[in-house]
């Protein structure tokens, strides 16, 4: 929210400062979102903990490095993955409603996780227990989302027009989720909340382990984004006129689908379905940046991206207590009227 | 004159739908030259942006080819294409928040490394673009601030920026005022002289287009195209395969084009200029003869007719 303040005082400013600002904004947020939790810890404490390693407590040490942190890393980077695949999504279907998502990614991995937890006690067959390990839950999500991608690649291989693509994306995504619907409604009750909570999304619960093939696997889908920022500028006119241009649309298409498989569908495997960042990070960054140029869009969505999930990550942690909120409530909850205000304020249709 | 640039040979075109070949023209000759600018005229749904198309190097011809500094076009990368060829397009899409400079600067993608950094050189053509253009005071404005007519104009200046020797322009007056439209043909013309481009503009202005353009290519349905000085074209009749009903033809001396039915006779002496002007008011009242000569005098403007005079052409008419 900062942002718009910086934005409205610095109007002739130079995106490199305005990208600085992000930068210490991502810090703040980091800081804010490590030190609130169940016990309130100061940044200044988490600060001399890390560079001097004396920490007042044996037990905060615990807290921070081997709770908070993971999580915090996490929502880093479901941050930078999730805004950078929706900004992909929108540049290239030239639509403003396009997210990461729209190419079935998120009912896909549902799927995986679906069949992992309901599919059990829906058929009668011996359930996990309700305890399922982590891994489990990463793997089958991956499965289930690389599972609807291929189809979709497929259909992506067939159909020369983006609009097509976009509208398959959409209907794989729904027809998917209607196989959820009915494996929840055959499914015990019990099955049926773990796989409801999980559809609600959590930062938290990843170990190191996990976090470092999440970083990986983000690393390298975001390689074909800075390999393509050429071509992401050249459509903003559209396909027609990329490919006058010298740009190979077809080319771009797979390089999209594979960065937006690798971001999106690592992102929701392990922390499940996180909404409205996708779609309205790359909003603010553009009225922030007052740019269409991707060299400056992409730098600046990630980094919106993860200072705003980390923010909502810190208004889900109820005060005072062990309790947080489920990410992809608050995301919403947190997000969206940002962003309508922001879209009431502004010809937002014009700047898209 | 130069070279020719684009040169098409027996060229047949259509689309594929299933196993069926769709022919949409035949057997099409053309050339387009160094430094020339051509207009490509023909009806709605003829086959023009088919044409453009395989010009483009976007459809492969069934049969003929379409040859690029002698080179066929089928043959050229996208990348050595954008560098030969450039294009001003009908779609509306920009992006509100981009800035004239900016949309300019796209022409160089072709040209930069794959970060898309510009140098030295790039910032020259585009500054150069922008001139020749004649709007170096937009730079930093944004596209959706601009009028429509501006708006054209950075699109020939991208186009332009891109550094190709061939430019193809799909209706770029379509939806201006008249102003613009004269201007917008202008400054092409100007560009193809000044900068020994090739400039092929689809266009429905008729009038503008004999004013400006080196060429006409006329396509018409079901026959050859039509390959010519406008002006010969004109003295020959062929402009008239434009308008193939019985009702309309292009005047020769008016040099615009006229209803047939309008070969009224109304006895008018005066002024030149003014007769051809009283007879068309006559006409569009739907008068087909008057049985007396009418006399037009200039300074002031009076029309005489059976001995009654009248200051304007509506109280004339009213008084009949």
């Amino acid at each position: 929210m900062s942002c718009i303040f910086i934005n409205n005082s610095m109007k002739k400013s130079s995106p490199i400062l305005l990208l600085s600002a992000a930068l210490i904004l991502l810090l703040f947020s980091f800081l804010l979102n490590v030190s609130l939790g169940s016990v309130t810890i100061s940044p200044g404490d988490i600060l001399s903990g890390i560079f001097t390693g004396d920490w007042t407590k044996a037990s905060r040490e615990q807290i921070i490095l081997n709770y908070r942190f993971p999580k915090a890393l996490v929502a880093i980077l479901a941050g930078i993955g999730l805004s950078i695949s929706g900004l992909q999504m929108q540049t290239f279907f030239r639509n403003p409603l396009a997210g990461p998502f729209v190419l079935g990614i998120s009912s896909g991995a549902g799927l995986g996780v679906a069949i992992l937890m309901l599919a059990g006690s829906a058929f009668g067959l011996a359930t996990f227990g309700g305890a399922i390990n982590p891994w489990a839950i990463a793997i089958a999500g991956t499965l289930g989302a690389s599972l609807v991608l291929l189809t979709v690649s497929l259909a992506a291989w067939k159909v020369k027009d983006s609009m097509t693509l976009l509208i398959v994306g959409l209907m794989f995504g729904s027809a998917v989720s209607a196989i959820i619907s009915v494996l929840s409604y055959f499914s015990g009750a019990e099955a049926l909340k773990l796989f409801t909570i999980w559809s609600m999304g959590s930062l938290g619960g990843l170990v190191w382990d996990q976090v470092w093939v999440l970083g990986l696997v983000i690393t390298i889908g975001i390689i074909p984004v800075i390999a393509s920022v050429k071509s992401y500028n050249g459509m903003l006119l559209g396909e027609s006129y990329a490919k006058s241009m010298g740009i190979n649309p077809d080319r771009l298409r797979w390089l999209m689908i594979l960065s937006t498989g690798l971001l999106a569908g690592s992102i929701t495997a392990f922390c499940g379905p996180i909404a409205f960042i996708g779609i309205a990070v790359p909003h603010l960054a553009r009225m922030v940046w007052k740019t269409s140029d991707h060299r400056i869009l992409f730098p600046a969505t990630a980094l919106i991206g993860a200072s705003l999930l980390l923010l909502c990550d810190a208004v889900g942690q109820l005060p005072g207590s062990a309790q947080t909120l489920p990410i992809n409530a608050v995301t919403s909850l947190v997000g969206a009227p940002i962003v309508i205000s922001l879209v009431l304020r502004k010809n937002f249709s014009k700047e898209f | 004159m130069g070279k020719a640039s684009i040169i098409g040979t027996n060229l047949t075109i259509g689309y594929t739908k299933g196993k069926v070949q769709k022919e949409i023209l035949t057997g099409l000759d053309f050339e387009l030259l160094e430094g020339e600018m051509c207009c490509l005229l023909g009806p709605n749904g003829v086959g023009k942006s088919t044409l453009v198309k395989a010009i483009l190097g976007q459809l492969k011809p069934f049969k003929g080819e379409v040859l690029l500094r002698g080179k066929s076009i089928n043959t050229y990368s996208n990348e050595m294409l954008a560098k030969e060829l450039s294009v001003v397009l009908t779609e509306p899409f920009l992006p509100g928040n981009m800035t004239v400079g900016q949309l300019v600067a796209m022409g160089r993608i072709p040209h930069t490394s794959w970060t898309g950094k510009l140098e030295d050189t790039d910032r020259e053509v585009i500054q150069n673009a922008l001139s020749a253009t004649k709007i170096e005071y937009l730079r930093d404005e944004r596209l959706s601030e601009i009028s429509d007519g501006q708006r054209q104009k950075a699109l020939i200046a991208r186009a332009l920026a891109q550094d190709g020797k061939v430019m193809v322009l799909d209706e770029p007056t379509a939806h201006l005022d008249l102003v613009n439209r004269y201007e917008i043909m202008h400054l092409l013309r100007e560009i193809s002289k000044s900068q020994g481009k090739s400039i092929l503009v689809v266009t429905h202005d008729l009038e503008i287009a004999l004013e400006t353009a080196d060429r006409f290519w006329l396509l018409n349905c079901g026959m050859p195209l039509i390959s010519g000085l406008p002006e010969d074209l004109v003295i020959t009749g062929q402009i008239n395969q434009l308008l193939p009903g019985e009702n309309f033809r292009f005047s020769v001396e008016k040099g615009r084009i006229e209803s047939k039915i309008g070969s009224l006779k109304f006895d008018v002496s005066g002024p030149g200029e003014y007769t051809a002007w009283v007879s068309k008011a006559l006409e569009k009242a739907g008068i087909k003869e008057l049985p007396e000569p009418i006399e037009v005098s200039k300074d002031p403007f009076l029309v005489n007719y059976a001995g009654k005079e009248f200051l304007s052409l509506e109280e004339f008419i009213l008084a009949l």
